[in-house]
């Protein structure tokens, strides 16, 4: 009898402390959810905007907002304005200082009020956008900074691969597989094995190394697993390794400190960069061959010509930046 | 000659040389593993051809 009566109080004891529990955690959702968005805006403010008119007297007293870095939280930053949207419902935090865009920034609002209610307090992080950069890294390699385009590296592979259209894109395929192995696999031993090692100086004879391994182990690979797509690519893949866009692209994700998410969109980026050159060149050569060109023009130089040209084409893109 | 120069370059050798092993035989298994047999007779064929290309 006792037994049960235990049972039957611990059981409600514990759908109490559930219920407790779950109003703290809507409580919490609620101020939460009423905070639409926190971000930077400039150098030295964070936007914050609401879901609904807040109380002016509420908002403009700095006493309610606690900002600090993440990794720090007992450094308070001081803030020095604060000024309301036309609608009441976004509001900016100005900083004296520069805030550091780097590490997120963790914003306390206290008993938010709007329209006189009490909504509780809302903890919020204003960040970077951080698939944005990845993105932007991306359409960097890609467009903005192309590798053949802008830096005119891996000429010589663009050149003798852009006669005809399926070649290219065979070629640019294969190539984007092969810079994404052999990137992600130089950043790991970059990062893990020669910079603990201070044997950063070795890193132009490692990355050869490694895309001679990789090009070497997709080889190999593929001859077996995939004879089709081998017959397809096994021309190209030797080529690959003639390229120095697949060596500039682990120098600079060395020399940019970059992780494994941005190393991964900066090969890819490069690799599809390469591919789209080699597309676009492909289709002009083959309209070439029924062009009148002067005897003299015939062949390689016009193709330096009509590559000078794209050239500046995407000289159109520099100076773009994205977020 | 400064032995702490002397030291990195001997443990850069090391390593670098283990790094090679390592790939080396890993490059030697996946080519064993995924080896794929090639009829002998295209390279006798090939042989007795005239091979100036």
């Amino acid at each position: 009898m006792s037994a049960s009566r235990f049972k039957i109080a611990s059981l409600i004891a514990c759908i109490a402390v559930g219920a407790v529990v779950l109003s703290q955690v809507c409580w919490a959702g609620l101020a939460n959810r009423f905070i639409q968005k926190t971000a930077f805006k400039g150098k030295h403010d964070i936007l914050i905007s609401f879901a609904a008119p807040v109380d002016k007297d509420w908002a403009l007293n700095k006493a309610n907002f606690r900002v600090y870095e993440e990794p720090d939280p007992d450094i308070k930053l001081p803030i020095s304005k604060i000024s309301l949207g036309p609608d009441n419902k976004s509001l900016i935090l100005h900083f004296d200082e520069e805030l550091n865009q780097s590490q997120p920034h963790v914003v306390v609002i206290k008993n938010i009020r709007s329209r006189g209610k009490n909504l509780g307090t809302a903890m919020v992080k204003a960040k970077k956008l951080y698939l944005g950069f990845l993105f932007s890294i991306f359409i960097g390699a890609m467009l903005i900074h192309n590798f053949v385009f802008t830096k005119y590296l891996g000429l010589c592979v663009f050149f003798g691969t852009s006669q005809k259209r399926s070649t290219a894109v065979g070629m640019g395929v294969t190539f984007t597989i092969v810079m994404v192995a052999s990137a992600m696999m130089s950043w790991f031993l970059y990062q893990f094995v020669l910079k603990p090692f201070h044997l950063d100086y070795l890193q132009i004879i490692v990355f050869i190394g490694l895309v001679s391994l990789s090009v070497q182990a997709v080889d190999t690979i593929l001859r077996k697993v995939n004879p089709i797509l081998f017959k397809a690519f096994g021309v190209y893949l030797v080529l690959v390794i003639a390229n120095c866009i697949i060596l500039a692209v682990p120098l600079i994700l060395a020399d940019n400190e970059y992780n494994a998410a941005e190393s991964f969109m900066l090969a890819l980026g490069a690799g599809l960069g390469f591919l789209v050159a080699l597309f676009l060149m492909s289709s002009v050569r083959e309209r070439l061959e029924l062009a009148n060109v002067p005897p003299t023009y015939r062949g390689l130089p016009i193709a330096f010509v009509v590559a000078g040209l794209f050239a500046l084409a995407f000289l159109g893109f520099s100076g773009m930046s994205i977020f | 000659m400064d032995p702490t120069l002397v030291k990195m370059a001997l443990g850069g050798l090391a390593l670098l040389g283990c790094i090679g092993l390592f790939f080396g035989i890993g490059l030697a298994l996946a080519a064993h593993k995924f080896s794929v047999e090639v009829n002998p007779k295209v390279e006798e064929v090939k042989e007795v051809l005239a091979g100036a290309q």
